[in-house]
């Protein structure tokens, strides 16, 4: 699946897929310890000019734009 | 068989620290955010002829660490062997939380898993089949209600019974035939080094280095199989084994779920819905501000009537004690030294006593994890990420735990601006200062003037960030992300505990401290033998002219200049030594009336003093804790001298500012 | 229907927050003295606060928006604790008034914060326990 955005320009309710990580090692290693790596399906919950809150599984996580950006996901679509 | 120790870990938030609790019946920090537990903690219990050590952990996601708080976690479980591991796991998000049992059942270590937030899990409509969930781990699953006390017992038996049990089973994650056969060979190089087999699961080490992990190569790096490793390495990318580990962990997990677990109904529950309007985008940060007002209505308003009791009843004691007591001097020492400084303190217990209420109820709702969010856009653009706000709002109690906090910031320097710029959050044994001085001179508009400081404080505190970030800690903000945990309805019981627990420390602190700290100000207000109580030419008098060239351009005497003096040592000391030498033993509110009958004070010259207090240096303590958490005494010194220039200069520019439309200086 | 219901109480109790916030505030900074709306600019800010909230719910509702009905309820369940919060105030401010002997009479009590509360309250008891009943103890 190729990547289409990054996370953060996901409007609030839609759903994707994750299909890639641009970030640092450790940080990669951080994001796949709280489920957030290539494969898992994400939902914008709550959005603000770039950060926003996601749901992925039964956690909720709020991502500031920076790290939003470097998330990139597959074609998202209204949940 | 004796000694046994048991590590609590688990992903953050997920009740470590209740079940810690419940078992060795202490009373650390509870929280509902992640990142409550910063350090390890120890408690000793007595079980069926064992003596066992549990061992609180601070949460982390996985077995490689990114925050200062996650490398404690992960440097115990991997290096100090503890006999065994309980996984505390929240029952309501197995699947995250069992990603963290993968790379524990690799690891090697006997590991119990506490089913914790059992209850949750029930209301929620999951069922959970624990049997099932054993037997395809492997490992002990034992239903645990930390918050209850439930499941304790079982907890224990299992987890002395896996200690036991030598060699118990391992069970890993088959990671697809390439990967195997990479870990395979490095295995097979690194069995070569006897002592790390000894030290270290070969296999497991072999998982980590193929994933690329810096840490697990530091660990080799001494090994005479480091060269072999490496060139085993040199050839593959681990970036792409590494996502695609991670991906096999997962659906290991997701081939787990379904046969253990039936799903509750779905829905957008209350946290997301309150969330849609507490972090909205223009509404959250007026929400903020006015959840914050309404904190402090109840700080002050709510414990008038109860500081007008004490005082009434200091008054009585004062005058029971100057009836009573002969000779003179020593009435004086317990009327105008004990009642007059420690009372000037004890007199705001109730105010104390309802902030910790709030900031114990803030703590227990979840909210905190939302005003990170919320002022995340405010820090980003002084160079730090939200989550730098959680120390900041933790330092409303005390600065201590509030720089201990900083622990989960990831960034060296980040975390480093977060330290210094906390002292300026006006902790809890400032507001005796402020109430003090904002009633006697503000009447009416002492709430809001109070208000004001606070926000000045939190002013202060982000305008020094930006300070430091363009100046000697540049860089760029780390990126922030941080889980939202579920709103919870904290209960009246714990709530109350946890203000008691933490109120208790401030009535000790004034039978300790600030007693020392009244009698020695008392001591040098009377001496030398003969001279006028409290005049100026008594040492404390002398003291206090030799400082106050100082603090004369803020408008001070030399009265207020020896209470600075004492109060680097706590900030309640300012009020304890003004009680002191005001001489105000007739106790009750005589200490503010005498305060508002001195001719050298007016209503700037309360602001400004309120203004140096507020960003000064808080206390000892909080030094020691800056040294500590910086390892430097050098950020240490830097933090009082900077946190006494700004005071110094601020103080003057309101204090001059305010003469002018309050009159007077 | 009884969307429509809910949307048209937010406008309403919205208003009447913004429009008595803005009394307090205005008051403060210029010393007029209302009766039954003292002088509060932090006070007035609070209610301001309320009422946006309220109001951002009804125009989610006019716009059909589901979130609307988010915004109401916890626009409601804001008034309601502010309204308690000024309630347990005033109390206290009786209490001390008896222990230090001074006057005190009931007006002290009624300020925007409680009577407006009163609405939210009858707004919290017809739609809002179902909505809170979600939240699991700590
Ligand atoms: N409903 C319910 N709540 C629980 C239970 N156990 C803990 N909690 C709540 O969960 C929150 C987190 O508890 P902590 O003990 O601080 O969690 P922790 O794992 O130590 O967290 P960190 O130290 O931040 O990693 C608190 O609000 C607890 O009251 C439980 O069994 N049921
Ligand atoms: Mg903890």
């Amino acid at each position: 699946m190729d990547p289409i955005c990054p996370l953060a320009l996901l409007s609030a309710g839609t759903e994707a897929t994750i299909a890639e990580v641009r970030a640092g090692k450790e940080m990669r290693f951080r994001l796949a310890g709280m489920g957030l790596c290539p494969g898992a399906r994400v939902r914008a919950q709550c959005v603000d000019r770039g950060s926003l809150i996601v749901s992925v599984g039964d956690a909720r996580y709020a991502l500031s734009r920076g790290i939003a950006m470097k998330i990139l996901v597959g074609e998202p679509e209204a949940a | 068989m004796t000694g046994i120790r048991i590590a609590l870990t688990g992903n953050p938030n997920v009740g470590k620290t209740t079940l810690f609790n419940a078992l060795t019946g202490s009373r650390q920090h509870v929280g509902n955010w992640p990142g409550v537990t910063v350090e390890k903690k120890t408690g000793r219990i007595d079980w069926n002829g064992h003596a066992i050590d549990v061992i609180d952990l601070p949460g982390t996601y996985s077995l490689t660490a990114y925050s200062a708080d996650e490398v404690v976690a992960r440097d115990y479980i991997i290096d100090e062997n503890p006999d065994v591991v309980v996984q505390v796991v929240d029952a309501t998000n197995l699947e995250r939380n069992l990603y963290l049992t993968t790379q524990l059942a690799e690891l090697g270590v006997p590991v119990v898993i506490a089913l914790n937030m059992a209850d949750a899990a029930e209301a929620g409509g999951y069922a959970i089949d624990r049997e099932k969930l054993s037997a395809l781990l492997a490992i002990p699953v034992v239903r645990t209600v930390g918050t209850r006390g439930e499941g304790l017992d079982g907890l224990l038996d299992a987890a002395i019974r896996e200690a036991e049990t030598s060699p118990h089973h391992e069970h890993t994650v088959g990671y697809g035939n390439d990967a195997e056969a990479m870990i395979a060979s490095i295995v097979d190089v690194l069995s070569a080094d006897k002592d790390l087999t000894k030290r270290y699961p070969l296999r497991w080490l072999a998982v980590r280095l193929l994933e690329g992990d810096e840490n697990a190569l530091a660990k080799i790096r001494d090994s005479p199989a480091f060269t072999g490793v490496q060139a085993l390495l040199s050839g593959i990318d681990p970036d792409e084994y590494e996502a695609a580990m991670a991906d096999r962990r997962y659906e290991m997990i997701a081939a787990v779920l379904p046969q253990v677990r039936t799903a509750g109904a779905g829905g957008m529950n209350v946290s997301e819905m309150v969330d849609r309007v507490v972090t909205d985008r223009y509404l959250g940060i007026p929400i903020f501000l006015a959840l914050m007002w309404g904190a402090f209505e109840l700080t002050f308003a709510v414990a008038a009537p109860f500081v007008a009791l004490i005082e009434a009843g200091l008054a009585w004691l004062s005058a029971t004690v100057a009836g009573s007591i002969e000779p003179g001097w020593l009435a004086s020492l317990v009327g105008d030294g004990i009642i007059g400084g420690v009372g000037a303190v004890l007199v705001f217990v109730p105010n104390i006593f309802i902030l910790f209420l709030i900031l114990s109820f803030l703590d227990d709702t979840g909210y905190l994890a939302r005003a990170a969010f919320i002022m995340d856009r405010l820090m980003y653009a002084i160079g730090l990420p939200g989550k730098a706000f959680i120390p900041m709002l933790i330092g409303f109690g005390c600065n201590v735990p509030g720089i201990m906090a900083a622990r989960t910031i990831e960034g060296e320097k980040d975390r480093l601006i977060t330290i210094l710029v906390n002292p300026f959050i006006s902790c809890s044994a400032r507001l005796p200062v402020y109430i003090l001085f904002a009633g006697a001179f503000f009447g009416a508009g002492a709430g809001g003037v109070v208000f004001l400081l606070y926000i000045l404080g939190i002013a202060a505190a982000i305008g020094s960030a930006k300070l430091f970030r363009h100046t000697i800690l540049p860089g760029e903000s780390s990126p922030f992300i941080m889980e939202m945990p579920p709103y919870r309805l904290p209960t009246a019981w714990t709530s109350l505990l946890h203000m008691w627990s933490r109120g208790a420390m401030y009535v000790r602190k004034a039978g300790t401290i600030i007693l020392v700290g009244a009698l020695v100000v008392w001591c040098l207000a009377s001496l030398p033998f003969g001279v006028d109580y409290g005049s100026s030419a008594s040492l404390a008098g002398a003291l206090g002219h030799l400082l106050e060239p100082l603090v004369a351009p803020l408008g001070f005497d030399w009265k207020i200049a020896v209470a600075l003096l004492f109060g680097f040592v706590a900030k309640e000391v300012v009020v304890g030594s003004l009680g002191v030498l005001y001489g105000t033993g007739e106790g009750g509110d005589a200490l503010s009336m005498a305060l508002l009958a001195d001719p050298g004070l007016s209503a700037a010259t309360a602001l400004a003093l309120m203004i140096f207090v507020l960003l000064y240096t808080p206390c000892l303590a909080t030094i020691a804790t800056i040294r500590k958490e910086t390892g430097s005494w050098r950020w240490a010194g830097f933090s009082v001298a900077y946190g006494l220039v700004l005071a110094w200069l601020l103080a003057l520019i309101v204090g001059h500012i305010a003469s002018l439309f309050l009159g007077g200086a | 229907m009884s969307n429509v219901i809910k949307g048209v109480f937010g406008a309403v109790l919205g208003v009447l927050y913004g429009g008595l916030g803005m009394l307090q505030i205005v008051s403060a900074v210029t010393y007029l003295a209302l009766p039954f709306v003292p002088a509060s600019f932090f006070g007035g800010f609070v209610l301001l606060v309320i009422g946006a909230v309220l109001l951002t719910g009804a125009r989610k509702f006019a716009q059909g928006l589901d979130e609307g009905v988010v915004f109401v309820n916890v626009g409601i369940l804001l008034s309601v604790a502010f309204g308690a919060v000024t309630l347990l105030a005033a109390g206290a401010g009786a209490l001390e008034a008896v222990i230090a002997e001074e006057a005190w009479s009931i007006a002290d009590a009624i300020t925007p914060a409680v009577y407006l509360a009163v609405i939210g309250a009858a707004g919290f008891l017809a739609w809002c326990r179902t909505f809170f009943r979600g939240l699991v103890a700590a």
